[in-house]
Protein backbone atom coordinates (compact mmCIF):
# COMPACT_ATOMS: atom_id res chain seq x y z
CA UNK A 1 0.00 0.00 0.00
CA UNK A 2 1.30 3.41 -0.86
CA UNK A 3 2.32 5.96 1.72
CA UNK A 4 -0.33 8.57 2.36
CA UNK A 5 -0.07 12.34 2.66
CA UNK A 6 -0.43 14.03 6.02
CA UNK A 7 -3.66 15.61 4.81
CA UNK A 8 -5.06 12.16 4.13
CA UNK A 9 -3.75 10.93 7.47
CA UNK A 10 -5.24 13.68 9.61
CA UNK A 11 -8.32 14.65 7.62
CA UNK A 12 -8.88 11.67 5.31
CA UNK A 13 -8.88 14.27 2.52
CA UNK A 14 -12.15 15.67 3.78
CA UNK A 15 -13.96 12.36 3.44
CA UNK A 16 -15.95 10.93 6.35
CA UNK A 17 -14.91 9.26 8.61
CA UNK A 18 -12.15 11.71 9.35
CA UNK A 19 -10.32 9.33 11.69
CA UNK A 20 -10.03 6.55 9.09
CA UNK A 21 -6.23 6.68 8.93
CA UNK A 22 -5.31 7.71 12.44
CA UNK A 23 -2.64 5.41 13.80
CA UNK A 24 -2.56 3.42 10.57
CA UNK A 25 1.20 3.74 10.25
CA UNK A 26 1.66 1.27 13.09
CA UNK A 27 0.19 -1.47 10.97
CA UNK A 28 0.91 -3.42 7.83
CA UNK A 29 -2.06 -4.83 5.94
CA UNK A 30 -2.73 -8.49 5.21
CA UNK A 31 -2.62 -7.75 1.48
CA UNK A 32 0.87 -6.28 1.88
CA UNK A 33 2.04 -9.24 3.93
CA UNK A 34 0.90 -11.76 1.33
CA UNK A 35 2.21 -9.69 -1.55
CA UNK A 36 5.59 -9.15 0.09
CA UNK A 37 5.91 -12.80 0.99
CA UNK A 38 5.14 -13.96 -2.53
CA UNK A 39 7.61 -11.42 -3.85
CA UNK A 40 10.48 -11.88 -1.41
CA UNK A 41 10.22 -15.33 0.12
CA UNK A 42 8.72 -17.43 -2.65
CA UNK A 43 10.14 -18.18 -6.06
CA UNK A 44 12.70 -20.04 -8.11
CA UNK A 45 15.62 -19.30 -5.82
CA UNK A 46 13.82 -19.40 -2.49
CA UNK A 47 13.11 -22.09 0.06
CA UNK A 48 9.42 -21.73 -0.69
CA UNK A 49 8.55 -22.44 -4.29
CA UNK A 50 5.56 -23.63 -6.28
CA UNK A 51 3.12 -22.87 -3.48
CA UNK A 52 -0.32 -21.46 -4.12
CA UNK A 53 -1.03 -17.99 -2.85
CA UNK A 54 -4.08 -19.19 -0.95
CA UNK A 55 -1.79 -21.30 1.23
CA UNK A 56 0.27 -18.24 2.04
CA UNK A 57 -2.94 -16.35 2.78
CA UNK A 58 -4.12 -19.12 5.07
CA UNK A 59 -0.92 -19.19 7.09
CA UNK A 60 -0.80 -15.39 7.22
CA UNK A 61 -4.28 -15.28 8.69
CA UNK A 62 -3.53 -18.07 11.14
CA UNK A 63 -0.39 -16.26 12.25
CA UNK A 64 -2.31 -13.02 12.76
CA UNK A 65 -4.96 -14.87 14.74
CA UNK A 66 -2.38 -16.38 17.07
CA UNK A 67 -0.75 -13.00 17.59
CA UNK A 68 -4.10 -11.45 18.44
CA UNK A 69 -4.69 -13.93 21.24
CA UNK A 70 -1.82 -12.69 23.36
CA UNK A 71 1.19 -11.06 21.75
CA UNK A 72 -0.54 -8.00 20.28
CA UNK A 73 -2.08 -6.90 23.57
CA UNK A 74 -4.85 -5.33 21.55
CA UNK A 75 -7.82 -5.47 23.88
CA UNK A 76 -11.27 -4.70 22.58
CA UNK A 77 -13.77 -3.18 25.00
CA UNK A 78 -17.56 -3.30 24.83
CA UNK A 79 -19.99 -1.64 27.22
CA UNK A 80 -23.59 -2.90 27.37
CA UNK A 81 -26.39 -3.00 29.90
CA UNK A 82 -27.20 -6.41 31.33
CA UNK A 83 -30.74 -7.53 30.53
CA UNK A 84 -33.42 -8.78 32.91
CA UNK A 85 -32.27 -12.36 32.42
CA UNK A 86 -28.88 -11.31 33.82
CA UNK A 87 -27.21 -12.08 30.50
CA UNK A 88 -24.61 -10.22 28.53
CA UNK A 89 -24.41 -11.54 24.98
CA UNK A 90 -20.78 -12.00 23.92
CA UNK A 91 -19.58 -9.70 21.11
CA UNK A 92 -19.71 -11.04 17.54
CA UNK A 93 -15.90 -11.16 17.34
CA UNK A 94 -15.35 -12.51 20.86
CA UNK A 95 -12.67 -15.18 21.32
CA UNK A 96 -11.65 -14.87 24.99
CA UNK A 97 -12.24 -12.50 27.87
CA UNK A 98 -9.72 -10.42 29.75
CA UNK A 99 -11.80 -8.64 32.38
CA UNK A 100 -15.44 -8.06 33.18
CA UNK A 101 -16.39 -4.97 35.14
CA UNK A 102 -19.45 -3.13 36.28
CA UNK A 103 -19.46 0.59 35.58
CA UNK A 104 -21.31 2.69 38.09
CA UNK A 105 -21.10 6.27 39.26
CA UNK A 106 -17.98 6.84 37.20
CA UNK A 107 -16.17 3.90 38.78
CA UNK A 108 -15.14 0.72 37.03
CA UNK A 109 -15.36 -2.25 39.42
CA UNK A 110 -13.75 -5.47 38.14
CA UNK A 111 -15.97 -8.48 38.77
CA UNK A 112 -14.94 -11.88 39.94
CA UNK A 113 -15.53 -15.00 37.90
CA UNK A 114 -17.46 -17.58 39.82
CA UNK A 115 -16.04 -20.99 39.04
CA UNK A 116 -19.14 -22.58 40.51
CA UNK A 117 -21.73 -22.71 37.78
CA UNK A 118 -24.74 -20.48 37.98
CA UNK A 119 -26.50 -21.77 34.89
CA UNK A 120 -27.58 -25.08 33.50
CA UNK A 121 -29.65 -26.60 30.74
CA UNK A 122 -32.52 -28.89 31.78
CA UNK A 123 -35.07 -31.39 30.44
CA UNK A 124 -38.71 -31.52 31.40
CA UNK A 125 -39.50 -34.43 33.68
CA UNK A 126 -42.70 -35.97 34.98
CA UNK A 127 -43.53 -36.88 38.57
CA UNK A 128 -41.44 -40.04 38.30
CA UNK A 129 -38.48 -37.99 37.06
CA UNK A 130 -38.77 -39.56 33.62
CA UNK A 131 -37.67 -37.26 30.81
CA UNK A 132 -40.42 -36.05 28.47
CA UNK A 133 -39.94 -36.27 24.70
CA UNK A 134 -41.59 -34.74 21.66
CA UNK A 135 -42.87 -36.70 18.64
CA UNK A 136 -39.44 -36.64 17.01
CA UNK A 137 -37.83 -38.21 20.05
CA UNK A 138 -36.11 -35.09 21.29
CA UNK A 139 -36.15 -34.27 24.98
CA UNK A 140 -38.34 -31.31 25.89
CA UNK A 141 -36.49 -28.41 27.43
CA UNK A 142 -37.83 -25.67 29.72
CA UNK A 143 -36.97 -22.06 29.01
CA UNK A 144 -34.84 -21.92 32.17
CA UNK A 145 -33.46 -24.51 34.52
CA UNK A 146 -34.17 -24.21 38.25
CA UNK A 147 -30.61 -23.00 38.68
CA UNK A 148 -31.19 -20.24 36.16
CA UNK A 149 -34.57 -19.36 37.63
CA UNK A 150 -33.13 -19.01 41.13
CA UNK A 151 -30.37 -16.79 39.81
CA UNK A 152 -32.69 -14.60 37.76
CA UNK A 153 -35.33 -14.30 40.50
CA UNK A 154 -32.72 -13.71 43.16
CA UNK A 155 -33.92 -16.72 45.09
CA UNK A 156 -30.45 -18.22 45.10
CA UNK A 157 -28.72 -17.56 48.37
CA UNK A 158 -25.38 -15.82 48.51
CA UNK A 159 -23.30 -14.07 51.12
CA UNK A 160 -23.90 -10.43 51.87
CA UNK A 161 -20.76 -8.40 52.42
CA UNK A 162 -21.00 -4.97 53.97
CA UNK A 163 -18.77 -4.12 56.90
CA UNK A 164 -21.06 -1.31 57.96
CA UNK A 165 -24.06 -3.58 58.26
CA UNK A 166 -25.05 -5.95 61.00
CA UNK A 167 -25.90 -8.43 58.25
CA UNK A 168 -22.28 -8.53 57.06
CA UNK A 169 -21.28 -12.07 56.16
CA UNK A 170 -24.76 -13.54 56.41
CA UNK A 171 -26.31 -15.63 53.69
CA UNK A 172 -29.26 -13.94 52.07
CA UNK A 173 -31.18 -13.38 48.88
CA UNK A 174 -30.49 -10.52 46.56
CA UNK A 175 -33.61 -9.63 44.61
CA UNK A 176 -33.69 -6.57 42.35
CA UNK A 177 -30.85 -5.08 44.32
CA UNK A 178 -32.50 -5.58 47.71
CA UNK A 179 -31.22 -8.11 50.20
CA UNK A 180 -33.42 -10.41 52.23
CA UNK A 181 -32.24 -12.64 55.09
CA UNK A 182 -33.55 -15.64 56.92
CA UNK A 183 -33.67 -15.57 60.66
CA UNK A 184 -30.20 -16.56 61.71
CA UNK A 185 -30.65 -19.61 63.81
CA UNK A 186 -27.70 -21.88 64.50
CA UNK A 187 -24.17 -21.61 63.16
CA UNK A 188 -22.95 -21.08 59.61
CA UNK A 189 -19.82 -22.83 58.57
CA UNK A 190 -17.22 -21.58 56.19
CA UNK A 191 -17.21 -18.83 53.65
CA UNK A 192 -16.91 -19.33 49.94
CA UNK A 193 -14.15 -16.85 49.30
CA UNK A 194 -14.49 -17.13 45.53
CA UNK A 195 -17.90 -15.54 45.61
CA UNK A 196 -17.53 -13.52 48.76
CA UNK A 197 -17.62 -10.17 47.05
CA UNK A 198 -19.94 -7.23 47.34
CA UNK A 199 -20.11 -7.05 43.56
CA UNK A 200 -22.01 -9.52 41.42
CA UNK A 201 -20.12 -12.51 40.05
CA UNK A 202 -20.31 -14.04 36.62
CA UNK A 203 -19.89 -17.28 34.72
CA UNK A 204 -19.33 -17.42 30.99
CA UNK A 205 -21.44 -19.90 29.06
CA UNK A 206 -19.32 -20.27 25.93
CA UNK A 207 -21.69 -22.56 24.07
CA UNK A 208 -24.64 -20.23 24.61
CA UNK A 209 -22.48 -17.19 23.88
CA UNK A 210 -23.49 -15.28 27.01
CA UNK A 211 -22.09 -14.13 30.33
CA UNK A 212 -24.45 -15.13 33.14
CA UNK A 213 -24.36 -12.82 36.13
CA UNK A 214 -25.48 -13.36 39.65
CA UNK A 215 -28.50 -11.44 40.79
CA UNK A 216 -28.07 -7.75 41.34
CA UNK A 217 -26.58 -7.13 37.91
CA UNK A 218 -29.83 -6.55 36.09
CA UNK A 219 -29.87 -3.33 34.05
CA UNK A 220 -26.44 -2.38 35.28
CA UNK A 221 -23.72 -1.33 32.89
CA UNK A 222 -21.19 -4.03 32.15
CA UNK A 223 -17.83 -3.41 30.51
CA UNK A 224 -16.27 -6.42 28.83
CA UNK A 225 -12.60 -6.37 27.88
CA UNK A 226 -11.87 -9.16 25.45
CA UNK A 227 -9.59 -10.36 22.69
CA UNK A 228 -10.61 -11.15 19.15
CA UNK A 229 -8.74 -12.96 16.37
CA UNK A 230 -8.15 -9.88 14.19
CA UNK A 231 -10.12 -11.24 11.26
CA UNK A 232 -12.38 -8.16 11.18
CA UNK A 233 -15.46 -10.08 10.13
CA UNK A 234 -13.67 -11.58 7.15
CA UNK A 235 -13.04 -8.19 5.54
CA UNK A 236 -9.57 -8.79 4.07
CA UNK A 237 -8.87 -5.11 3.52
CA UNK A 238 -9.23 -4.39 7.24
CA UNK A 239 -6.98 -7.17 8.52
CA UNK A 240 -3.58 -5.94 9.60
CA UNK A 241 -0.83 -6.47 12.12
CA UNK A 242 1.59 -4.33 14.05
CA UNK A 243 4.83 -3.59 12.19
CA UNK A 244 6.80 -4.97 15.13
CA UNK A 245 5.56 -8.39 14.04
CA UNK A 246 6.08 -7.99 10.29
CA UNK A 247 9.29 -9.97 10.12
CA UNK A 248 7.81 -12.56 12.42
CA UNK A 249 4.79 -13.13 10.22
CA UNK A 250 7.02 -13.76 7.18
CA UNK A 251 9.08 -16.21 9.24
CA UNK A 252 5.91 -17.85 10.52
CA UNK A 253 4.48 -18.34 7.02
CA UNK A 254 7.79 -19.70 5.75
CA UNK A 255 8.03 -22.12 8.65
CA UNK A 256 4.41 -23.23 8.34
CA UNK A 257 4.87 -24.02 4.64
CA UNK A 258 8.25 -25.73 5.00
CA UNK A 259 7.01 -27.72 7.95
CA UNK A 260 4.16 -29.23 5.95
CA UNK A 261 6.05 -29.70 2.69
CA UNK A 262 7.31 -33.05 1.55
CA UNK A 263 11.04 -33.54 1.19
CA UNK A 264 12.28 -30.49 3.07
CA UNK A 265 15.32 -31.36 5.13
CA UNK A 266 14.81 -31.34 8.87
CA UNK A 267 17.61 -28.84 9.41
CA UNK A 268 15.87 -26.40 7.09
CA UNK A 269 12.62 -26.79 9.00
CA UNK A 270 14.50 -26.46 12.29
CA UNK A 271 16.23 -23.30 11.14
CA UNK A 272 12.92 -21.79 10.08
CA UNK A 273 11.36 -22.71 13.43
CA UNK A 274 14.18 -21.13 15.43
CA UNK A 275 14.05 -17.97 13.35
CA UNK A 276 10.31 -17.70 13.83
CA UNK A 277 10.57 -18.17 17.60
CA UNK A 278 13.41 -15.69 17.95
CA UNK A 279 11.53 -13.05 15.98
CA UNK A 280 8.43 -13.58 18.10
CA UNK A 281 10.42 -13.05 21.29
CA UNK A 282 12.03 -9.93 19.87
CA UNK A 283 8.69 -8.51 18.80
CA UNK A 284 7.10 -9.21 22.17
CA UNK A 285 9.96 -7.47 23.97
CA UNK A 286 9.72 -4.51 21.64
CA UNK A 287 5.99 -4.22 22.05
CA UNK A 288 6.22 -4.44 25.83
CA UNK A 289 7.97 -1.05 25.75
CA UNK A 290 10.39 -1.77 28.55
CA UNK A 291 12.57 1.30 28.81
CA UNK A 292 14.41 3.14 31.62
CA UNK A 293 11.67 5.73 32.05
CA UNK A 294 9.06 3.10 32.73
CA UNK A 295 11.35 1.08 34.99
CA UNK A 296 12.08 4.21 36.96
CA UNK A 297 8.40 4.71 37.62
CA UNK A 298 8.15 1.16 38.95
CA UNK A 299 11.29 1.48 41.07
CA UNK A 300 9.92 4.57 42.77
CA UNK A 301 7.48 2.39 44.64
CA UNK A 302 10.16 0.03 46.00
CA UNK A 303 10.07 1.43 49.54
CA UNK A 304 6.33 1.35 49.78
CA UNK A 305 4.96 -1.01 52.38
CA UNK A 306 2.73 -3.68 51.02
CA UNK A 307 -0.21 -3.99 53.40
CA UNK B 1 21.05 -23.28 -28.61
CA UNK B 2 21.92 -19.74 -27.52
CA UNK B 3 19.73 -16.79 -27.85
CA UNK B 4 21.24 -13.41 -27.24
CA UNK B 5 21.18 -12.09 -30.81
CA UNK B 6 18.45 -9.90 -32.19
CA UNK B 7 16.04 -11.04 -34.80
CA UNK B 8 16.99 -10.22 -38.34
CA UNK B 9 14.79 -9.55 -41.27
CA UNK B 10 14.17 -12.34 -43.75
CA UNK B 11 15.86 -15.07 -41.74
CA UNK B 12 13.46 -17.47 -43.36
CA UNK B 13 15.08 -16.99 -46.79
CA UNK B 14 18.52 -17.61 -45.38
CA UNK B 15 17.33 -20.76 -43.63
CA UNK B 16 15.66 -22.04 -46.78
CA UNK B 17 18.72 -21.40 -48.91
CA UNK B 18 20.93 -23.28 -46.47
CA UNK B 19 18.54 -26.21 -46.22
CA UNK B 20 18.32 -26.49 -49.98
CA UNK B 21 22.05 -26.21 -50.31
CA UNK B 22 22.63 -29.09 -47.88
CA UNK B 23 19.95 -31.26 -49.40
CA UNK B 24 20.63 -30.54 -53.01
CA UNK B 25 22.77 -33.58 -53.72
CA UNK B 26 22.61 -34.63 -57.36
CA UNK B 27 19.75 -32.15 -57.81
CA UNK B 28 17.20 -34.41 -56.19
CA UNK B 29 17.12 -32.67 -52.83
CA UNK B 30 14.66 -29.99 -53.76
CA UNK B 31 11.73 -29.28 -51.40
CA UNK B 32 8.76 -27.24 -52.49
CA UNK B 33 7.86 -23.93 -50.78
CA UNK B 34 4.71 -25.47 -49.25
CA UNK B 35 6.70 -28.39 -47.80
CA UNK B 36 9.32 -26.00 -46.51
CA UNK B 37 6.65 -23.91 -44.79
CA UNK B 38 5.23 -26.99 -43.09
CA UNK B 39 8.65 -28.09 -41.87
CA UNK B 40 9.52 -24.54 -40.82
CA UNK B 41 6.41 -24.31 -38.66
CA UNK B 42 7.20 -27.59 -36.92
CA UNK B 43 10.82 -26.62 -36.38
CA UNK B 44 9.92 -23.25 -34.93
CA UNK B 45 7.35 -24.77 -32.55
CA UNK B 46 9.91 -27.36 -31.42
CA UNK B 47 12.49 -24.73 -30.62
CA UNK B 48 9.92 -22.38 -29.07
CA UNK B 49 8.72 -25.04 -26.66
CA UNK B 50 12.27 -26.02 -25.88
CA UNK B 51 12.89 -22.51 -24.52
CA UNK B 52 10.68 -23.24 -21.53
CA UNK B 53 12.47 -26.48 -20.74
CA UNK B 54 15.82 -24.80 -21.19
CA UNK B 55 14.71 -21.94 -18.94
CA UNK B 56 13.73 -24.41 -16.24
CA UNK B 57 17.01 -26.28 -16.69
CA UNK B 58 18.96 -23.07 -16.20
CA UNK B 59 16.94 -22.18 -13.09
CA UNK B 60 17.88 -25.54 -11.63
CA UNK B 61 21.51 -24.88 -12.50
CA UNK B 62 21.28 -21.53 -10.75
CA UNK B 63 19.86 -23.21 -7.68
CA UNK B 64 22.77 -25.64 -7.79
CA UNK B 65 25.10 -22.61 -7.98
CA UNK B 66 26.32 -23.69 -11.42
CA UNK B 67 25.42 -20.52 -13.23
CA UNK B 68 26.83 -17.03 -13.26
CA UNK B 69 25.72 -13.45 -13.61
CA UNK B 70 26.41 -10.79 -16.23
CA UNK B 71 27.40 -12.37 -19.54
CA UNK B 72 27.11 -15.79 -17.92
CA UNK B 73 23.45 -15.19 -17.11
CA UNK B 74 21.95 -17.67 -19.53
CA UNK B 75 18.53 -17.54 -17.91
CA UNK B 76 18.20 -13.87 -18.73
CA UNK B 77 18.63 -14.62 -22.42
CA UNK B 78 15.95 -17.28 -22.36
CA UNK B 79 13.51 -15.08 -20.51
CA UNK B 80 14.15 -12.25 -22.98
CA UNK B 81 13.17 -14.48 -25.90
CA UNK B 82 10.11 -15.78 -24.07
CA UNK B 83 9.16 -12.21 -23.18
CA UNK B 84 9.25 -11.29 -26.85
CA UNK B 85 6.13 -13.46 -27.21
CA UNK B 86 4.40 -11.80 -24.27
CA UNK B 87 1.03 -10.15 -24.81
CA UNK B 88 -1.13 -8.23 -22.32
CA UNK B 89 -4.75 -7.75 -23.31
CA UNK B 90 -8.18 -7.26 -21.76
CA UNK B 91 -10.15 -10.49 -21.78
CA UNK B 92 -13.49 -10.52 -23.55
CA UNK B 93 -16.42 -10.61 -21.15
CA UNK B 94 -18.85 -13.45 -21.84
CA UNK B 95 -21.45 -13.48 -19.06
CA UNK B 96 -21.66 -13.50 -15.27
CA UNK B 97 -18.05 -13.60 -14.03
CA UNK B 98 -16.87 -15.51 -17.10
CA UNK B 99 -14.41 -14.31 -19.70
CA UNK B 100 -12.91 -15.74 -22.85
CA UNK B 101 -9.34 -17.00 -22.60
CA UNK B 102 -6.95 -15.41 -25.12
CA UNK B 103 -7.75 -16.61 -28.62
CA UNK B 104 -7.05 -15.56 -32.17
CA UNK B 105 -10.57 -14.13 -32.34
CA UNK B 106 -10.60 -12.21 -29.04
CA UNK B 107 -7.07 -11.04 -28.28
CA UNK B 108 -5.45 -11.62 -31.65
CA UNK B 109 -3.43 -14.70 -30.72
CA UNK B 110 -3.79 -18.09 -29.06
CA UNK B 111 -2.01 -18.58 -25.79
CA UNK B 112 0.74 -21.08 -25.11
CA UNK B 113 0.91 -20.20 -21.43
CA UNK B 114 -1.12 -17.83 -19.28
CA UNK B 115 1.43 -16.16 -17.04
CA UNK B 116 -0.89 -14.00 -14.98
CA UNK B 117 -4.43 -12.71 -14.91
CA UNK B 118 -5.05 -9.29 -13.41
CA UNK B 119 -8.15 -7.85 -11.84
CA UNK B 120 -8.57 -4.12 -12.25
CA UNK B 121 -10.62 -2.78 -9.34
CA UNK B 122 -10.54 0.75 -10.66
CA UNK B 123 -7.68 1.96 -8.51
CA UNK B 124 -5.13 -0.84 -8.69
CA UNK B 125 -4.38 -4.16 -10.33
CA UNK B 126 -4.69 -7.31 -8.26
CA UNK B 127 -3.15 -10.55 -9.44
CA UNK B 128 -5.70 -13.33 -9.72
CA UNK B 129 -4.58 -16.78 -8.72
CA UNK B 130 -5.22 -19.76 -10.96
CA UNK B 131 -6.82 -22.51 -8.93
CA UNK B 132 -7.27 -26.10 -10.04
CA UNK B 133 -10.72 -27.59 -10.36
CA UNK B 134 -9.89 -30.05 -7.62
CA UNK B 135 -9.44 -27.18 -5.18
CA UNK B 136 -11.85 -24.44 -6.20
CA UNK B 137 -14.96 -25.83 -4.48
CA UNK B 138 -13.18 -26.23 -1.17
CA UNK B 139 -11.58 -22.84 -1.61
CA UNK B 140 -14.97 -21.18 -2.16
CA UNK B 141 -16.23 -22.81 1.03
CA UNK B 142 -13.18 -21.81 3.05
CA UNK B 143 -13.65 -19.16 5.70
CA UNK B 144 -10.03 -18.07 5.56
CA UNK B 145 -9.11 -18.38 1.92
CA UNK B 146 -12.28 -17.87 -0.11
CA UNK B 147 -11.47 -15.61 -3.09
CA UNK B 148 -12.15 -11.94 -2.41
CA UNK B 149 -11.63 -8.71 -4.31
CA UNK B 150 -8.31 -8.40 -2.46
CA UNK B 151 -7.28 -11.97 -3.27
CA UNK B 152 -9.22 -12.93 -6.43
CA UNK B 153 -8.92 -16.27 -8.18
CA UNK B 154 -9.91 -17.93 -11.43
CA UNK B 155 -10.33 -21.29 -13.09
CA UNK B 156 -10.16 -22.25 -16.75
CA UNK B 157 -12.45 -24.67 -18.48
CA UNK B 158 -12.26 -25.14 -22.22
CA UNK B 159 -11.96 -21.60 -23.54
CA UNK B 160 -13.74 -19.94 -20.61
CA UNK B 161 -12.09 -18.27 -17.68
CA UNK B 162 -14.27 -18.04 -14.56
CA UNK B 163 -13.40 -15.28 -12.13
CA UNK B 164 -13.95 -15.41 -8.37
CA UNK B 165 -15.55 -13.79 -6.46
CA UNK B 166 -18.47 -13.64 -8.86
CA UNK B 167 -18.77 -9.89 -8.39
CA UNK B 168 -16.02 -9.56 -10.99
CA UNK B 169 -18.43 -8.86 -13.74
CA UNK B 170 -17.34 -6.08 -15.99
CA UNK B 171 -15.79 -6.12 -19.45
CA UNK B 172 -12.72 -4.11 -18.50
CA UNK B 173 -12.05 -5.70 -15.13
CA UNK B 174 -9.93 -8.65 -16.21
CA UNK B 175 -6.78 -8.55 -18.28
CA UNK B 176 -4.29 -11.24 -19.03
CA UNK B 177 -0.56 -11.41 -19.67
CA UNK B 178 0.25 -14.50 -21.65
CA UNK B 179 2.83 -16.05 -23.93
CA UNK B 180 1.42 -16.48 -27.40
CA UNK B 181 2.41 -19.06 -29.95
CA UNK B 182 4.86 -17.86 -32.60
CA UNK B 183 3.20 -17.02 -35.89
CA UNK B 184 3.44 -19.66 -38.59
CA UNK B 185 6.44 -18.85 -40.80
CA UNK B 186 5.70 -18.52 -44.48
CA UNK B 187 8.29 -18.28 -47.24
CA UNK B 188 6.48 -16.45 -50.03
CA UNK B 189 7.48 -16.16 -53.65
CA UNK B 190 6.49 -14.03 -56.55
CA UNK B 191 7.01 -16.11 -59.64
CA UNK B 192 9.24 -18.73 -61.10
CA UNK B 193 12.53 -17.46 -62.43
CA UNK B 194 14.53 -20.00 -64.37
CA UNK B 195 12.45 -22.76 -62.83
CA UNK B 196 13.06 -21.48 -59.34
CA UNK B 197 10.53 -19.53 -57.23
CA UNK B 198 11.81 -16.03 -56.47
CA UNK B 199 11.58 -14.98 -52.83
CA UNK B 200 9.12 -12.14 -52.18
CA UNK B 201 9.10 -10.62 -48.70
CA UNK B 202 6.49 -8.03 -49.65
CA UNK B 203 3.65 -10.50 -50.00
CA UNK B 204 0.77 -9.84 -47.61
CA UNK B 205 0.97 -13.34 -46.13
CA UNK B 206 4.75 -13.31 -45.73
CA UNK B 207 5.87 -14.27 -42.26
CA UNK B 208 9.45 -14.55 -41.08
CA UNK B 209 10.60 -16.73 -38.20
CA UNK B 210 10.02 -15.01 -34.86
CA UNK B 211 12.95 -16.63 -33.12
CA UNK B 212 16.30 -14.83 -32.76
CA UNK B 213 19.15 -15.08 -35.24
CA UNK B 214 21.18 -17.57 -33.22
CA UNK B 215 18.35 -20.06 -33.63
CA UNK B 216 19.08 -20.18 -37.36
CA UNK B 217 21.37 -23.24 -37.13
CA UNK B 218 18.78 -25.01 -34.96
CA UNK B 219 16.03 -24.21 -37.43
CA UNK B 220 18.16 -25.48 -40.31
CA UNK B 221 18.98 -28.71 -38.51
CA UNK B 222 15.39 -29.37 -37.56
CA UNK B 223 14.06 -28.60 -41.04
CA UNK B 224 16.80 -30.77 -42.51
CA UNK B 225 15.60 -33.67 -40.41
CA UNK B 226 12.03 -33.28 -41.64
CA UNK B 227 13.12 -32.70 -45.22
CA UNK B 228 15.61 -35.57 -45.09
CA UNK B 229 12.87 -37.92 -43.97
CA UNK B 230 10.60 -36.52 -46.66
CA UNK B 231 13.00 -37.44 -49.44
CA UNK B 232 14.23 -40.56 -47.58
CA UNK B 233 17.76 -39.20 -47.37
CA UNK B 234 18.84 -40.78 -44.11
CA UNK B 235 22.29 -39.22 -44.27
CA UNK B 236 20.73 -35.75 -44.03
CA UNK B 237 18.64 -36.84 -41.06
CA UNK B 238 21.63 -38.33 -39.26
CA UNK B 239 23.79 -35.32 -39.97
CA UNK B 240 21.17 -32.92 -38.66
CA UNK B 241 20.48 -34.99 -35.56
CA UNK B 242 24.14 -35.35 -34.73
CA UNK B 243 24.73 -31.63 -35.15
CA UNK B 244 21.75 -30.76 -32.99
CA UNK B 245 22.82 -33.17 -30.25
CA UNK B 246 26.32 -31.73 -30.26
CA UNK B 247 24.95 -28.20 -29.96
CA UNK B 248 22.75 -29.20 -27.06
CA UNK B 249 25.62 -30.93 -25.30
CA UNK B 250 27.90 -27.92 -25.76
CA UNK B 251 25.38 -25.68 -24.08
CA UNK B 252 24.85 -27.78 -20.98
Amino acid sequence: MAYITQYKYYENEGISPKDENWGSYQYVSLADVVNNFMLMYAGNHSLVNNEERFKVLFHAKRGIQELNYDAFKEIKILQLNVDDNLRFVLPSDYVNWVRVSVYENGVLRPLTENIQTNWSSAYLQDNNNDILFDLKGNALEPENSNLDLDRIRGSKRSIYLNQNSSFNGLEGYCCDGNWYFDYSIGARFGLNTETANINPTFVINKQAGVINFSSGMSNRSCVLEYVSDGMEGGEATKINLNKMFEDYIYAYIEYAILNSKLGVQEYVVGRARKRKQALLRNAKIRLSNIHPGRLLMNMRGQNKWIK
Amino acid sequence: MLIFALKVLQMINSVRNTVLSVLNKNNYGYISPSDFNLFAKQAQLDIFEDYFYQYNYQINKENARQSGTGYADITKGYSEVIDSFSVTEDLTYIATNTFSVPTEATTGSDYYLINKVLFNNGTSLKEMEQVSHSKITMLLNSLYTAPSLTFPAFTIEDSTLTAYPDTINSATEVKCQYIRYPKDPKWTYLSLTGGEPAFDSTASDYQDFELPLDNEPDLIMKILQYAGMSIREIAAVNFAQATENKDDADQK
